[in-house]
């Protein structure tokens, strides 16, 4: 009986835990937890691009979403380049507020061989991911000129985006907590 | 021809060996007994070429780990753990290496087995980018290192003595600032233009040109007991016994504690003015900076066999005040100097003090350790030091420039390294045996040319 009640356990903890990463997916995001940095890189979508997803019915209240590659992709370590075919460097990391939406990117920029690489965060809505999802490159809409000189991201201390000129930060509703950003 | 090394040996070995009460009849045996070392040219082009290609291999390693892992979509938590992993170990690796070194009786067979695992690191981070798997290749390629190093320094002892010592170092460190900045050059078109994988396959591939090499040098030519700095003996019974009499420790210990100031110095300029660069001039940072690598390995490859042949004549100390009054400058001139082309040219600098490291660290422990038979643990013990000031030297540069700006970072290098040069100014020893005059111009350069 007790390693019944022990499998049963399991099993239930397992569908918990199923429920908690499929929430994400989900159309409409609730507020989550405030998740660790190598948590937050979980795949995301983006909210514009929001083809309707195939949800299927789990058993007992877990929902299975299937998404077809052309429409979602893994970010982590993929290359960034700018609208002009610069080579700017790899996506490390996301930077998500308290409702889990993405609001910056981190990307690892310049350097040669790993020397004098500078990690820098430019604003989530400045990234394009259709236009080289083909080849696996997200492109961003600023040239290496132009983010050069943008403070290096450091755990811990006041993230400074670098936003998009036109203030299209607007169209996203505001957090908690903004993260304080700073145009070019 | 005896080299009259009998009684520095004896004085330093006595009051040991009369504690140990059997050590006194090996202390009278003659270091070198009359039989001047005569390696042949085979020996001595496979040396070149080894030190070359073990260059090679080493550059993929660094921070471009991190590069490739970033693009293997490793987080950076990770890639943290894994680089910190690889720094404990071939920091605290350095004096077992060395040990381990003096211990064999064919340094050839150590290097072998050592550049053959730094291969196989480099194979294991190209074929199996697992967490488990690159944690633990970081560790072989660090521990094997450690052993790496000193190897090759005793090769280059054994085959040569140290009358010859000087000369064999300036052109070690030619060849592997050739190799370093050939690697580096390949290897940055590799990451371009195939993927960052293939650098680290080319890096394993280079291990066999480098066993190749490495064949080359005939073992009947490397002495084990001149590669261990001494008379080959058993173990000793109190181990650093024979380093601790005082005339030995003091320069070994101001020598250490100088060079750690150097690396705490030095270590993190580079990749501090590289950040500098990317800030400053976008687009061509990344060639900048790759100018900044390559072009100071040139410089050195074409000083550093002069620098050997001085530290004959000169003596040491003329050339480590050298090497360290470069240091504080190139530090200045970062912080003032704000063109980023310039940077580049100052950044010329590093070679003269890269070609006094690499010459004058293993010579200057070699003079210190003749006749103890401790010469690579010594290395190690000062590899340590060296490697826990440029372990801490970027973590420094990096609270400080966060705090108070690039500017003031590069000034704050400075200042550790002017620390090191008065070290060495007011407190180090002319290390050059008095036994060993300067060889005559034209022998020393015919040495080196074979």
């Amino acid at each position: 009986v007790a390693a019944a009640v022990a499998a049963l356990m399991i099993v239930a903890a397992t569908m918990a835990a199923d429920a908690r990463r499929h929430r994400h997916s989900q159309p409409a995001p609730q507020p989550v937890a405030p998740a660790g940095p190598a948590a937050a890189i979980a795949a995301v979508p983006p909210p514009e691009p929001a083809p309707p997803p195939r949800a299927e019915a789990g058993k007992a209240g877990a929902v299975a979403i299937t998404f077809d590659v052309q429409n979602v992709q893994a970010v982590l370590g993929k290359d960034v380049r700018s609208s002009t075919d610069e080579d700017m460097g790899r996506l490390v990391d996301v930077v998500v507020d308290r409702a889990g939406q993405p609001r910056a990117a981190v990307i690892d920029f310049g350097g040669f061989l790993g020397v004098g690489s500078r990690k820098i965060a430019v604003d989530w809505t400045a990234l394009n991911f259709a236009r080289g999802a083909a080849k696996g490159i997200i492109t961003v809409e600023f040239t290496r000129d132009q983010v050069k000189a943008a403070p290096e991201f450091k755990e811990g201390s006041p993230v400074v985006v670098l936003g998009a000129l036109g203030g299209q930060q607007a169209q996203q509703p505001p957090p908690q907590s903004p993260p304080q950003s700073q145009d070019k | 021809v005896t080299l009259s090394v009998a009684p520095q040996r004896w004085r330093a070995g006595g009051p040991d060996d009369v504690a140990s009460g059997r050590g006194s009849t090996r202390a009278l045996v003659p270091v070198s007994a009359g039989e001047l070392p005569h390696p042949s040219p085979a020996s001595l082009r496979g040396l070149d070429w080894f030190v070359f290609f073990v260059a090679n291999v080493q550059t993929g390693f660094g921070p471009f780990v991190s590069v490739y892992l970033t693009s293997m979509a490793w987080t950076q938590v990770d890639i943290g753990i894994v680089l910190s992993l690889g720094g404990l170990v071939s920091l605290f690796g350095q004096m077992p290496g060395g040990a381990i070194v003096d211990a064999v009786h064919s340094e050839r067979f150590a290097a072998a087995v050592a550049v053959a695992l730094v291969g196989l690191s480099a194979l294991g981070f190209a074929l199996w980018p697992f967490y488990v798997a690159v944690l633990g290749a970081s560790v072989l390629h660090a521990a094997a290192s450690c052993v790496l190093g000193p190897a090759m320094a005793a090769i280059s002892l054994g085959l040569v003595g140290h009358g010859g010592l000087s000369d064999r170092l300036g052109r070690n460190a030619r060849f592997a600032a050739i190799g370093n900045g050939l690697a580096a050059a390949a290897m940055g078109a590799v990451g371009y233009w195939i993927s960052n994988r293939a650098v680290f396959v080319v890096t394993a591939v280079l291990l066999v040109p480098a066993l190749i090499a490495l064949a080359f040098v005939r073992p009947g030519e490397v002495d084990p007991e001149r590669a261990h700095g001494g008379q080959a003996e058993r173990p000793p019974e109190r181990p650093l016994a024979k380093l601790r009499p005082s005339d030995r420790l003091w320069p070994l210990l101001i020598f250490s504690a100088s060079f750690m100031l150097f690396q705490l110095a030095n270590s993190a300029l580079l990749p501090l003015m590289g950040s500098v660069l990317t800030m400053r001039s976008g687009r061509w940072a990344s060639v900048l900076i790759a100018a900044a690598i390559v072009v100071p390995q040139l410089f050195v490859a074409l000083i550093s066999p002069w620098v050997g042949r001085r530290a004959q004549s000169w003596g040491r100390r003329p050339l480590l005040l050298l090497g360290f009054a470069v240091l504080p400058i190139r530090g200045v001139l970062f912080a003032v100097i704000h063109d980023p082309n310039v940077l580049v040219v100052v950044q010329l600098l590093d070679g003269i003090s890269a070609a006094v490291f690499g010459v004058l660290v293993p010579l200057v422990i070699a003079d210190v350790t003749r006749g103890t038979g401790h010469f690579n643990l010594a290395l190690g013990i000062a590899g340590t030091a060296i490697g826990v000031g440029a372990s801490v030297s970027t973590t420094l540069a990096g609270w400080v420039t966060d705090h108070f700006g690039s500017s003031t970072a590069f000034l704050v290098l400075a200042a550790i390294a002017a620390t090191g040069l008065a070290c060495i100014a007011l407190l180090m020893p002319e290390t050059r045996p008095a036994d060993a005059p300067a060889p005559p111009e034209r022998g020393g350069a015919a040495v080196a040319k074979t």
